[in-house]
C-alpha cells in the first residue's frame, strides 16, 4: 500500500497552489464554525442585558460569519479547482503510461481491468485531495464541538457519544440490508440487460419474425421483480433514515433540557444554552466524517489499482534508423512464454506462412515479428538491425499489423485505415488504395457517406471487419506485413481474392502470414511450422506435405 | 452520442418530468399530506423553544419548559413517520418511472435494430440501462429537495410569525436576495454541470477506447496521436471542471448570504427587539429557525438543483433522443397472404443510403415454387440484401420483390423464414426456443430436431424442457437450434442466410439436406460453396455480373464459379499451386 499512498500524496500535491487554499479555507472554516456558537451565546446574553463589550460581541459575530461565508466560498472554490488539476494530471499520466507500456499491460490486466483501472480508479484517486481535506473540515468541529460541550457540563458530551454509537448502529444495520437488497436489484438489472443483449444479438431473426412487441415483453419480464427489490431498497432507505434522522433533534431536546434545568437553577444563561445546542449538532456531525473516511479508504484502494498499473515498465524505443533493405525479417535464437529457441531467416519480399495448432505460438510469433511484445531470449531483426534498437517511427512506418478481431479506432473508416500512416501522409487516394487491396473497397462505397461515414454509423460484419484491419495494415507496412488470422472470418470467394491479392499486388513486400487454412500454406514460398512452441521445420509446403504429421495439423484445424 | 441541447429536447424533459409527477394523483396528494407533518418541527422548533424558557426554565417552572420540549420531541416522532411515509411516496412515483423509462429503452432499441438490421452493442445496452438508474435517483432527489424546500420555508416563516412578526423583516429580505441570487446563478450553474458530465464520459469513452484497443494502437504506431487526442479531452475536462467550481462558489455564495446574514441582523436588532417585548429565549428560537431548519432545507435545494436537475435533464435528454423518430420502413398495409412460395424480383435496386452505391441493381430473378436455390459470391456484394429483400425485411428502392405474387414486405410473417448467420437463441426452455417460429407435437419436434441433425444436442441440454441459455452454447449449436426452429415453422419458403456457417462441413450437409427434403422453396446463401453442388440452381452474384443456372452450366461458362469449385476441395489442388 505504500507505493498506493505516495500516488494519493503526489496527486494532493499536484492540486497546485489551490490545494493550499483549499486546506487554508477548510480548516479557517471549521475553526470559525466552532467559534460562532460561543460568540453567538456571549453577544445574545450581552445585548438582552445591555450591558458592557456588545458592539465588541456583536462586530466578533460579524466577522467570523464573514469568515464563515468567505471560507466556505474559497473551499469550494478550491476544491473543485485542485481537483479538476490533480485527476486531469494523474488522467495524462496514465494515459501516455499504458501508450508506452503497450499490449503487455493488456495481457497482465485484461481489456475491462484496464478499462476499470485507468478511468474510475483514476477518478477515485483525483478524488483524493478533497476527501482528506473534508473529512479534516469535518473532524475539527466534531472534536471541538465535543470539547466545549464538556466545558459547558462533562455530562452533555456523554449523552452526545451515546447518541453517534446509536447512529453508527443504524447505519451498519442499513449498509447490510441495502447490500443484500441492493444486489438482488442489480441481479434482475442485469437479467433484463442481458434479455435485451440477447434478443439485440437475434435482431435479424426477430426482424424477420416481425415478433419485436413479443421480444420487448420477454425482455421486461423481470420488471415487477425489479420493483419489487426496487421498494424494498426504498424502505430500508425511509427505516434507516426516520431512525438516524430522529437521534441528533432528540439528543438536542435532552441538552435543552438539562441545560433548561440548570438554567432554572441560575447556573446557565439563555446565550450559553443556545451554545450548548448548537454544540450538539456540531458533533453529531461525526457520522458524516466516518462517511468521509470511507471515501479515502476508497481513494487508497484504487491509488493501490492505479500503482500496479503505473508500475508495469514501459519497453524503450532505439533511435536507429532503419537502412534501404528488402524487408528481411530474422529471428535469432528466440525465446518467449510460449516459444523457444526459434531462429530462422524470411527473405525480404516472400510470403511466408505461420502454421500449427492452435496454442503452438503462432500469434506470438507474430507479434515478435514487429516488437509488439519483446523476447525474453534472443534478438529479432529487421534488415539487419535488431528490433529494440529501431526508433519507433521507423518501425512502425516499416511494419504493417492485421488482426483476427481488429479494434478499429478513428472517427470515420477514412480515419480508421489511415491510423498507421503519418499525419499528411495518408491521403483520401492511399486509402482508397489500400481498401481496393483489401477487397473492402466495395463494401465501403456502398455505406451511406462511403470513405467519410461514421466509425459508430457502418454496420460492419466480421468479416468486414477484418478486411478493413487489413487495409489499415496494407495502407501503414512498407516492407513487413504481419497477417495473423486476419482472414478467418472471410467466406470461401471473400478469402480467395484476398488471397490473391496477398500474393500477387503486395509484391515487394515481406508477408509474414498466420492461418488455419491449408491454401495459405500453398500459396505461401515458405512454411514455418510450429509444433509446442518449436520451430519444427521451415520449408515450403510442397516439401512439407509429405509429412503425415504436418498434414495433421490442418486436419485437426479443419475439424475444430 | 451528441450533446444534448435544443429546445425541443428540453420540452420533452420537462414533459416527462411532469408526467411522472402527476401521474398517480392520490400518490401526490398523500407526499404533499405527509410532507406537512414531515415539516411540522420546522414550524414548531423556534416556538417550543421559546416558550419552554421563557414560561418554563426561565420562570423557574423546570415542568412546564420539560413539557414543551416534550411536545417538541413527540412532534419530531411524528415528523420522523412523515418522513418515513413521503420516503415511500416519492418511491412509488420513481418507481413507475423508472419501468416506463425502461419499456421505452426496450421498445426504441429494439425498434430501431429491427429497422436497421443490427443492434448496438452491449456496451450501449448497459450505458442505457446506466441512465435510466441514473434519472430515476436523480429524479427522487429532485422531488425530495424541493418538496422540503417549500414546506420548510413556509413553516419557518409560520413559525417566525406567530413568535414575532417583526422578526419577519430582518430575515425575509436577506434570504430572498440570496434565493434570486442563487436562481440567477441556477442557469450558468446547469450549464457548466452538464458540460463537466459530458467532458467526463468523453474522457471516459476515449479511456475506453485506449484500453481496449492498445494492440491496434502501438501496432499502428498511433500512440503519439491517440495521447494527443486523449489530452485535448482530459483538458477540456480539467477546464470544464474549473469552470463548474467557480459558479458552484457564487452558487455557495448565494446560500451563505442567504443563511447567514438574518443571524447577524437578528443578533444586531436584539436590544431594539427585547426593548419591544421579545425576550431572549425568542431570539434563541429564531436562530433555532434559521439555523435549524432554514439552512439545512436551503442547501438540499441548492444542491438538489444544481446537481441533481441537471444530472436528470442530461440523462433524460440522453434516453429520449433516440426517441419516436424511427420509422418503420414497412409500408403500413395489412399483411396478404401469398397464393404459393414462388418468388419473383423485378429490376430491383437497393442502396444504404441515399448517396451510397447502390448494392443491388436491376436484379431480376425468378425462384418458382419448390425450388433450392444458392447464392454464391463475395462478401459485401449484396448476397445477404437480397436475402432480406426476399424475406420482406427491406423493401427495395426501385422494382419489387414478389413472393407469391404478394411485395414481400408485405407478404405474411407466416409464410416465409429467415434464418441469420447470427442465431437467436434467447433464455427459456428448448421448446419455447424451438418453437418461436410456429409449435408442434413432441414427436414432430423431436423429429424435426433429427431431421436437420440436433437431436443430440437436445438430449444433452436435457430434452425440450430444459432451460437453455444461448451465451453457453457454442455459435454452432445455436445455428442448430435456429434450423429446427425454421424447419418446424409452417413456412413454405426458407431463406438460410449463412445459416450453417459454424457448422462443420457434414453437419452441413445434413441440414441442408433436410431442408431440401422438406418440401417448400429453399433460398440457401451460401458460406460454403459446397453448398451450390447440392443446389438445383445457383445464382453467381459478382458485382455487377449476376448469372443463374445449374452447376453445370456455371462451370461451363463462368470462370470465377469453376476456379471456386475447384478451389473448394483445396486438398485435391492445393498441392499442384505452390509452384
Amino acid at each position: 500500500m505504500r507505493a498506493a499512498d505516495r500516488l494519493v500524496a503526489r496527486t494532493v500535491r499536484h492540486g497546485g497552489p489551490w490545494s493550499a487554499v483549499l486546506a487554508a479555507g477548510v480548516v479557517g472554516g471549521a475553526v470559525v464554525q466552532l467559534l460562532l456558537p460561543y460568540a453567538l451565546g456571549r453577544a445574545l446574553d450581552v445585548l438582552v442585558a445591555g450591558a458592557a463589550g456588545a458592539s465588541f460581541w456583536l462586530t466578533a459575530c460579524a466577522v467570523l460569519v464573514a469568515g464563515v461565508i468567505v471560507c466556505e466560498t474559497l473551499g469550494v472554490w478550491a476544491g473543485g479547482a485542485s481537483g479538476a488539476r490533480a485527476s486531469a494530471r494523474l488522467r495524462r499520466g496514465i494515459v501516455r503510461h499504458v501508450l508506452d507500456a503497450g499490449p503487455g499491460l493488456t495481457r497482465r490486466f485484461g481489456d475491462g481491468d484496464l478499462v476499470a483501472r485507468a478511468g474510475m480508479n483514476a477518478e477515485e484517486v483525483g478524488r483524493a485531495p478533497d476527501a482528506i481535506v473534508t473529512a479534516a473540515a469535518l473532524l475539527i468541529p466534531t472534536v471541538g464541538g465535543l470539547v466545549a460541550l464538556a466545558l459547558i457540563d462533562p455530562w452533555l458530551p456523554l449523552a452526545l457519544a451515546a447518541g453517534l454509537v446509536l447512529i453508527l448502529l443504524v447505519l451498519r444495520g442499513f449498509l447490510r440490508e441495502t447490500t443484500q437488497f441492493a444486489g438482488d436489484y442489480q441481479r434482475v438489472q442485469g437479467d433484463i440487460a442481458s434479455r435485451l443483449t440477447d434478443a439485440l444479438a437475434g435482431i435479424r431473426t426477430i426482424a424477420a419474425a416481425r415478433t419485436v412487441p413479443l421480444e420487448a415483453r420477454r425482455v421486461l419480464a423481470p420488471l415487477p421483480e425489479l420493483r419489487l427489490h426496487g421498494m424494498s431498497l426504498w424502505r430500508a432507505n425511509a427505516r434507516a433514515g426516520v431512525r438516524a434522522g430522529l437521534v441528533v433533534p432528540l439528543l438536542e431536546l435532552v441538552v435543552l433540557g438539562v441545560g433548561g434545568w440548570r438554567l432554572a437553577a441560575g447556573e446557565m444563561s439563555v446565550g450559553e444554552l443556545y451554545a450548548a445546542a448548537r454544540y450538539v449538532v456540531l458533533g453529531a456531525g461525526l457520522s458524516a466524517a466516518l462517511g468521509q473516511v470511507g471515501q479515502i479508504a476508497r481513494a487508497r484502494s484504487a491509488a493501490g489499482r492505479v500503482s500496479e498499473l503505473l508500475a508495469v515498465p514501459a519497453p524503450r524505443a532505439g533511435t536507429r534508423a532503419l537502412p534501404p533493405g528488402s524487408g528481411t525479417l530474422e529471428f535469432r535464437d528466440v525465446a518467449a512464454p510460449g516459444l523457444s529457441g526459434v531462429s530462422c531467416t524470411i527473405p525480404g519480399g516472400s510470403v511466408t506462412a505461420v502454421v500449427g495448432r492452435s496454442g503452438s505460438g503462432k500469434s506470438l510469433l507474430a507479434a515478435l515479428a514487429g516488437r509488439l511484445v519483446d523476447p525474453e531470449r534472443g534478438t529479432v531483426l529487421l534488415d539487419g538491425v535488431p528490433l529494440h534498437t529501431l526508433d519507433r517511427a521507423d518501425l512502425r512506418r516499416a511494419v504493417g499489423y492485421a488482426f483476427e478481431r481488429p479494434v478499429l479506432i478513428g472517427r470515420t473508416l477514412t480515419d480508421a485505415v489511415a491510423l498507421g500512416v503519418p499525419h499528411g501522409a495518408g491521403d483520401g487516394a492511399a486509402v482508397r488504395e489500400a481498401a481496393r487491396l483489401a477487397c473492402v473497397d466495395g463494401f465501403v462505397r456502398r455505406l451511406p457517406d462511403g470513405y467519410a461515414t461514421v466509425l459508430e454509423d457502418a454496420p460492419m460484419s466480421g468479416g468486414e471487419r477484418q478486411r478493413l484491419g487489413l487495409a489499415r495494415a496494407v495502407a501503414q507496412g512498407e516492407r513487413l506485413l504481419v497477417l495473423d488470422d486476419a482472414t478467418s472470418s472471410l467466406d470461401t470467394v471473400t478469402e480467395q481474392q484476398v488471397g490473391k491479392a496477398l500474393t500477387t499486388d503486395l509484391r515487394g513486400r515481406t508477408r509474414l502470414i498466420t492461418a488455419h487454412r491449408l491454401t495459405t500454406a500453398a500459396r505461401a514460398d515458405l512454411v514455418l511450422w510450429l509444433d509446442d512452441g518449436r520451430l519444427r521445420a521451415a520449408a515450403p509446403h510442397a516439401d512439407l506435405w509429405r509429412d503425415p504429421d504436418y498434414r495433421a495439423v490442418f486436419r485437426a484445424e479443419e475439424a475444430s | 452520442m451528441t450533446a444534448p441541447s435544443g429546445a425541443g429536447a428540453a420540452t420533452r424533459v420537462r414533459r416527462v418530468v411532469w408526467e411522472a409527477v402527476v401521474a398517480r394523483p392520490s400518490v401526490t396528494a398523500r407526499l404533499m399530506a405527509w410532507s406537512v407533518v414531515e415539516a411540522a418541527p420546522a414550524f414548531l422548533i423556534g416556538l417550543a423553544i421559546a416558550r419552554a424558557v421563557d414560561d418554563g426554565f426561565a420562570a423557574g417552572r423546570v415542568d412546564v419548559g420539560a413539557a414543551w420540549l416534550g411536545a417538541l420531541a413527540c412532534v419530531w416522532v411524528v415528523a420522523a413517520i412523515g418522513a418515513r411515509q413521503v420516503v415511500l411516496a416519492v418511491a412509488a412515483l420513481v418507481e413507475p418511472f423508472r419501468d416506463r423509462l425502461l419499456e421505452r429503452v426496450a421498445g426504441t432499441v429494439l425498434r430501431d435494430a429491427a429497422a436497421a438490421g443490427r443492434g448496438p452493442g452491449a456496451s450501449a445496452v448497459a450505458r442505457a440501462t446506466l441512465q435510466v438508474e441514473l434519472a430515476r435517483d436523480a429524479l427522487a432527489a429532485v422531488i425530495t429537495v424541493v418538496r422540503s424546500f417549500a414546506f420548510t420555508l413556509v413553516s419557518v416563516l409560520l413559525g417566525l410569525a406567530v413568535l414575532d412578526p417583526r422578526m419577519l423583516m430582518l430575515v425575509v429580505p436577506p434570504f430572498l436576495a440570496g434565493l434570486v441570487l442563487f436562481l440567477l446563478s441556477l442557469p450558468a450553474l446547469a450549464r457548466r454541470q452538464r458540460a463537466y458530465l459530458l467532458a467526463d464520459e468523453r474522457t471516459a469513452s476515449t479511456t475506453g477506447t485506449i484500453a481496449g484497443g492498445l494492440r491496434d494502437i502501438v501496432a499502428c504506431g498511433a500512440e503519439d496521436r491517440v495521447a494527443a487526442d486523449a489530452r485535448a479531452h482530459i483538458d477540456a475536462q480539467e477546464a470544464a471542471g474549473r469552470g463548474l467550481a467557480r459558479v458552484t462558489a457564487v452558487r455557495t455564495l448565494a446560500l451563505s448570504l442567504g443563511a447567514w446574514v438574518p443571524v447577524v441582523l437578528i443578533l444586531a436588532a436584539a436590544p431594539w427587539l427585547t426593548g419591544h417585548g421579545a425576550t431572549a429565549a425568542m431570539i434563541i428560537g429564531a436562530l433555532a429557525y434559521l439555523t435549524q431548519s432554514l439552512v439545512p432545507a436551503f442547501n438540499g435545494f441548492v444542491e438538489g438543483l444544481g446537481v441533481s436537475a441537471v444530472r436528470l435533464a442530461v440523462s433524460l435528454t440522453r434516453l429520449l433522443e433516440s426517441g419516436p423518430t424511427a420509422h418503420d420502413a414497412r409500408p403500413a398495409d395489412a399483411p396478404a397472404a401469398p397464393e404459393a412460395a414462388a418468388v419473383t424480383v423485378r429490376g430491383v435496386r437497393f442502396a444504404y443510403g441515399e448517396f451510397a452505391a447502390p448494392v443491388i441493381d436491376g436484379l431480376d430473378l425468378d425462384v418458382p415454387s419448390g425450388d433450392h436455390l444458392a447464392v454464391v459470391g463475395p462478401s459485401g456484394i449484396g448476397k445477404s440484401t437480397l436475402a432480406a429483400l426476399i424475406a420482406g425485411v427491406l423493401v427495395p428502392d426501385a422494382g419489387e420483390v414478389l413472393v407469391g405474387g404478394v411485395p414481400a414486405a408485405r407478404a405474411d410473417a407466416a409464410t416465409r423464414v429467415l434464418i441469420p448467420q447470427e442465431a437467436y437463441v434467447f433464455r427459456g426452455t428448448v421448446r419455447e426456443n424451438l418453437e418461436y417460429l410456429g409449435g408442434g407435437t413432441d414427436a414432430a419436434i423431436l423429429a424435426a430436431a433429427d431431421a436437420v441433425g440436433a437431436s443430440a444436442l437436445v438430449e444433452r441440454l436435457g430434452g425440450l424442457d430444459a432451460a437453455v441459455d444461448g451465451s453457453v452454447l457454442s455459435a454452432g449449436e445455436r445455428q442448430l437450434v435456429a434450423l429446427v426452429r425454421a424447419y418446424l415453422a409452417p413456412a413454405d419458403l426458407v431463406v438460410l442466410d449463412e445459416a450453417t456457417c459454424h457448422l462443420d462441413p457434414a453437419a452441413e450437409a445434413r441440414a441442408e439436406a433436410a431442408f431440401a427434403a422438406r418440401g417448400g422453396t429453399l433460398v440457401v446463401i451460401a458460406h460454403r460453396v459446397s453448398s451450390a453442388l447440392r443446389a438445383r440452381r445457383v445464382l453467381l452474384m459478382d458485382g455487377t455480373d449476376v448469372r443463374l443456372g445449374t452447376h453445370a452450366d456455371l462451370v461451363a461458362t463462368a470462370p470465377l464459379y469453376a476456379d471456386l469449385v475447384g478451389h473448394w476441395n483445396p486438398l485435391a489442388r492445393g498441392h499442384e499451386r505452390v509452384r
